[in-house]
């Protein structure tokens, strides 16, 4: 392998002269058919909402696949049955805000955790995995506990705000987003920072300067993750939201509403808001995952 | 836009240094060659200041909370003053282990968990090596990927349900090329459908983990290998898995405990009370506290069970090495 | 160690804090108990009710009606917020209750006004709280019949009725000669015996429901004069609740009356193949199912009929049984008693039960009132709603008991755990026996409990 040190490489962007087949990890055919497969396992369930969105409800409970009939009325109702516009308005505003600080937050932690050492270091990376395992059940009375009891002392309404969700999601991404960069970060060469230090830069200009601009695979998708934390989140949303601040995610479950005895749940109109729900997140994903694409060699770092 | 700054600092880091500093560690590793100690000056603590007073706030003095309640009688006669609830020690955690289910969901989820989180792993692996590189629609496909991963817990979970009912698809599907297959939302048969579930939805979970670790993969090394020659499993082996070590020592971790602590899925899948193949933990500890109100001997059950995934976990961390980040180091 | 001692430290500080707050949340707001108009000006009340995804529109409307309503009759307005179901509306309650802050009033299903009632925290109605309301002679005798566990500890206000009944497919019935509907159990066995054929069942019964299986068995049970809890002694293991789920089972397994997917089937499900006319019966369902059966196939061809109120195996109602029709279903308002508007929760109280209000609610979402004068007028000249008005009056109220949630989820657990043999075609007495036994013993235990 030492034929990396030694190989002639060609100075200047070697991303002017990149061939994709050098970068190929599988043989063509290989790779087509665990495409194929993997988009006819995803996307058959897929289907079965779609075509659900569009169905009438009774058919849905029978476990009909194909439509019956033709609801296309279900997109309509949605906004109206449930206030979806408010909910998928308040779930981007605090998913997003969750993922920008928590990927921040994070890559500066990891870069302490990674690029330092201290005693207590390895303590606390095994506690961040250990705050990982306690359960959401667990954890729902305490936390709400402890919110009204600071909006009680402090005097300032906690629960019901958007900010009561934003500071949970973002404490519960944290240990995860944490790691992610840790991960990513021990991928990293060292070098550049350690020129950069020897040449004075303070920690952090290079956190900022080299470590992030380096990152951005690893940013991005510790910010999805965070994002999605929050996103799907219905367990803390549903005792901390009113219905100002009122999740998507929890406007959804509406529809699944069911009382006993009684009518049939509104499975169509479920499906296509959970399908109205997916598209903000897959739009997002698809304007930031040019960032997934090489850190290192968008980087220019040769 | 991200090019130029790095860019820049770097040539003038190389000339401070008075070496290239393009060149890659031995054996394409990633960086471990010098330095082996992490800087001790300097130490920027205070990054780490934020992130860890939310979380003190947030998750640990409400932990701390949680174990003391463990210790309360508190159920639904004593909540509302339950700084009151009569303490009693221990008795909750005896209750725990001798009169409920506790054991047998811990075992049933830690299975669970386990398989799910292992057979996912290739599942992802393979999707993120395949949409490495660029082909016609590749970033289509990347977000229908993505898909199962977004939608929700519960509409999964309904989906599925509706799916996996007696005479659903998946019956008709599998009885027209012959298959007969029995109940598979109670009986034996459950505990496998809530694996095949989990797997659906969260397999992307490792395929974006995997996909960011292979970013971190030098271009050289792919022109290095492309140079040897070498066969493509030869270069996956070899080449590329020692750095994607990190990444999937990782999501192995968390998507198991993930799996363990996933409430919503087995939840809607098989309502409550849920059939004693499928009594996962969660479904156990929510039961009990919110539909029982037993709270202290929900909280006993969670902090029970952490303890005794705790142990699991450590051993994991010192085998792959995740916490002291010499996984790498490794041939 | 430094870091130590700062988070103890914090811990304390968090404790104390909690302590105080507990404290504070202890004392109860005087009541005053002037009868005049209140004065809410510039206030507003806080109400969680359930969310209505059948009339959306008409909820959101009804909302701000009440609200404009109450704002000209006290100068407060009503805030209204909403739960998706009863397992949020649980947690919504428990966080609300151990934090001393959340909603004024909750609107809750019947059978959890016990678990509320438990806790303590919501106020209990003295003679002059009735009166603030309108009088607790203004309601249906049998709507207060789980407001709370005696006369003179009510905390349940009776909002709305909603009694179970069962649908029939009319043209079903009509084919197979059967001029009217069954009146016990042994007949609807027999009946549905006769209208099983071909891909059509005498009964949509939903096994695997959460919910609904419990609600047969207490049914059966009650009739044959078995309360399950019987003060503090439960009574799961006894032959009467034995003999309802062998009838429940058999219908399945023996009998099979009922479609053989109904072992995996939710309460929707069972509606659906009622409603696609694969069944002629569908026993346990309310007058909300109407809006799916009238956009179904089957609209204009089905009737709803009071439930058996014979135990199976009898003839007649045996000695100490009750005739119950169905559990007492519905809503009761709760107020809690960390609200500082509780004046204002009454007057709204008197507001929500008024006979105009709840005529209005009644024809916007279909609920029975519980005021007397209103329902006295529903039942003048109305066909469709006589069964349901019937079996609203038949109604029994579940046993007042802390402990009824977990007798409640033995109850199905018993159903949940027999499926499995349940779908190997037969389960034996022997294993229903043992499991009723370790059902009796939970429910026991949490009885035992109960304070």
């Amino acid at each position: 392998m030492t034929e990396v040190l030694t190989s002639p490489i060609a100075p200047g962007r070697p991303s002017t002269r990149r061939n994709d087949d050098v970068t190929r990890l599988l043989p063509k055919p290989l790779l087509v058919i665990v495409i194929a497969v993997l988009l006819i396992v995803v996307l058959t369930p897929v289907l079965y909402i779609l075509f659900a969105s569009i169905n009438s409800d009774v058919s849905v409970a029978q476990g009909a696949f194909f439509p019956a009939e033709l609801h296309l009325d279900n997109y309509v109702k949605i906004w109206s049955t449930v206030d979806l516009g408010t909910g998928l308005f308040n779930s981007v505003v605090v998913c997003g805000a969750v993922a920008l600080v928590c990927a921040l937050l994070a890559v500066s932690s990891a870069y302490v955790l990674v690029r330092y050492s201290f005693r207590g270091r390895l303590t606390v990376l095994r506690a961040l995995l250990g705050l990982q395992s306690i359960p959401g059940t667990l954890m729902l009375l305490p936390v709400f506990v402890l919110f009204s009891t600071a909006a009680t002392t402090l005097g300032i309404q906690i629960i019901g705000t958007r900010g009561a969700l934003f500071i949970t999601y973002l404490t519960f991404a944290l240990p995860f987003s944490t790691w992610v960069m840790v991960t990513y970060l021990r991928g990293l060469p060292r070098e550049l920072e350690e020129a950069a230090r020897i040449d004075g830069a303070s920690s952090w200009r290079i956190l900022t300067r080299i470590v992030i601009p380096l990152s951005w695979p690893g940013i991005v998708v510790s910010a999805i993750f965070a994002f999605l934390l929050g996103w799907n989140d219905v367990l803390f949303a549903s005792v901390m939201t009113s219905p100002e601040s009122r999740t998507a995610a929890i406007a959804l479950q509406v529809f699944g509403a069911t009382q006993e005895g009684g009518a049939i749940p509104l499975y169509g109109q479920m499906m296509a808001a959970s399908l109205i729900c997916a598209v903000p997140v897959v739009v997002l994903y698809l304007v930031f995952q040019r960032y997934l694409v090489g850190g290192l060699t968008a980087g220019g770092v040769k | 836009m991200t090019t130029t700054t790095p860019a820049s600092v770097t040539s003038a880091a190389t000339q401070a240094d008075g070496r290239p500093v393009g060149s890659t560690p031995t054996g394409g590793r990633p960086a471990r060659r010098r330095g082996r100690s992490p800087n001790e000056r300097n130490r920027p603590f205070w990054m780490l200041a934020p992130g860890g007073i939310l979380m003190i706030l947030v998750i640990v003095i409400p932990l701390i909370l949680a174990i003391v309640i463990s210790l309360l009688d508190l159920d639904q006669y004593t909540l509302r003053s339950w700084l009151q609830a009569p303490f009693i020690g221990l008795q909750n955690f005896v209750e725990a282990f001798t009169r409920s289910t506790l054991l047998r969901s811990i075992g049933i989820s830690v299975s669970f968990a386990a398989i799910a989180a292992v057979v996912t792993l290739p599942i992802g692996v393979a999707a993120a090596i395949a949409t490495q590189n660029k082909f016609v629609g590749r970033g289509l496909v990347r977000s229908i990927f993505l898909i199962p991963y977004v939608l929700p817990a519960f509409v999964v979970g309904t989906v599925w349900r509706t799916m996996l009912q007696p005479g659903g698809v998946v019956d008709d599907a599998l009885a027209s090329i012959g298959i007969h297959t029995g109940l598979w939302l109670n009986g034996p048969q459950s505990f496998w459908a809530l694996i095949l579930v989990q797997i659906w939805s969260s397999w992307p979970f490792f395929y974006l983990l995997v996909l960011a670790g292979l970013q971190a993969v030098d271009h050289e090394v792919h022109e290095a290998a492309a140079i040897d020659g070498a066969l493509w499993w030869t270069k996956l082996r070899y080449v590329i898995f020692p750095y994607l070590r990190g990444p999937i020592a990782l999501a192995v971790i968390i998507s198991f405990l993930h799996n363990i602590n996933g409430f919503t899925l087995p939840f809607v899948l098989f309502g409550v009370p849920a059939p004693q193949d499928v009594d996962v933990l969660p479904v156990l500890t929510y039961v009990t506290s919110f539909q029982s109100f037993r709270f202290g001997l929900s909280a006993s059950m969670a902090v029970a069970s952490l303890v005794l995934i705790a142990i699991p976990l450590f051993i994991y961390l010192k085998a792959v090495r995740l916490d002291t980040g010499e996984e790498g180091r490794k041939p | 160690m430094k870091a130590r001692h700062a988070l103890v430290a914090v811990a304390g500080i968090a404790i104390l804090g909690l302590a105080l707050q507990g404290c504070s949340g202890g004392s109860t707001p005087a009541a005053s108990g002037s009868s005049a108009a209140v004065d809410g000006k510039g206030k507003s009340i806080d109400v969680m009710v359930g969310a209505n995804t059948l009339y959306p529109t008409q909820q959101k409307q009804w909302f701000q009606d009440v609200s404009d309503r109450f704002e000209k009759n006290t100068g407060a307005t009503v805030k209204f917020e909403t739960y998706a179901s009863a397992n949020d509306e649980l947690t919504k309650i428990q966080t609300s209750v151990i934090s001393g802050q959340g909603p004024d009033i909750y609107n809750l299903g019947t059978t959890f006004t016990p678990t509320a009632n438990a806790t303590g925290a919501f106020v209990t109605l003295t003679d002059a709280d009735w009166n603030k309301i309108g009088g607790r002679d203004k309601f249906l005798p049998a709507t207060l019949g789980i407001s709370g566990p005696d006369k003179k500890h009510e905390v349940g206000i009776p909002f709305a009725s909603r009694p179970f009944v069962m649908a029939y497919n009319t043209d079903l019935l009509k084919a197979a000669g059967i001029d009217k509907p069954a009146t016990t159990w042994d007949e609807l066995t027999a009946q549905s015996k006769k209208l099983t054929s071909g891909g059509s069942y005498g009964m949509a019964l939903a096994y695997a429901d959460s919910y609904d299986p419990w609600k047969f068995i207490w049914a059966m049970s009650v009739q044959a004069g078995n309360p399950i809890l019987d003060g503090k002694k439960a009574r799961v293991d006894d032959p009467t609740t034995l003999t309802a789920y062998e009838t429940y089972f058999d219908w399945l397994t023996k009998d099979k009356v009922v479609d053989p997917q109904a072992i995996g089937w939710k309460n929707a499900q069972a509606v659906a193949a009622f409603a696609a006319g694969k069944a002629a019966y569908l026993p346990m369902t309310t007058s909300t199912s109407k809006i799916s059966l009238d956009s179904s196939v089957v609209a204009g061809k089905y009737a709803y009929a009071l439930m058996p109120t014979i135990p199976p195996g009898k003839k007649s109602l045996p000695k100490g049984g009750k005739a119950a029709s169905s559990i007492l279903s519905g809503d009761n308002m709760v107020i809690a008693k960390y609200s500082k508007n509780q004046d204002l929760a009454f007057a709204l109280m008197k507001q929500f039960t008024s006979a105009s209000a709840q005529l209005e609610y009644n024809k916007l979402f279909g609920d029975l009132p519980t005021n007397a004068a209103a329902a006295k007028k529903l039942e003048n000249g109305n066909d469709q709603l006589i069964p349901i008005i019937d079996s609203s009056s038949k109604s029994v109220g579940t046993p007042f008991s802390g402990a009824w949630g977990d007798t409640q989820l033995a109850l199905v657990n018993v159903v949940v755990q027999s499926i499995p043999s349940l779908s190997n075609g037969s389960i034996s007495t022997s294993e229903i026996k043992s499991k009723l036994a370790s059902a009796q013993s939970t429910v026991q235990a949490s009885l035992d409990k109960a304070k």
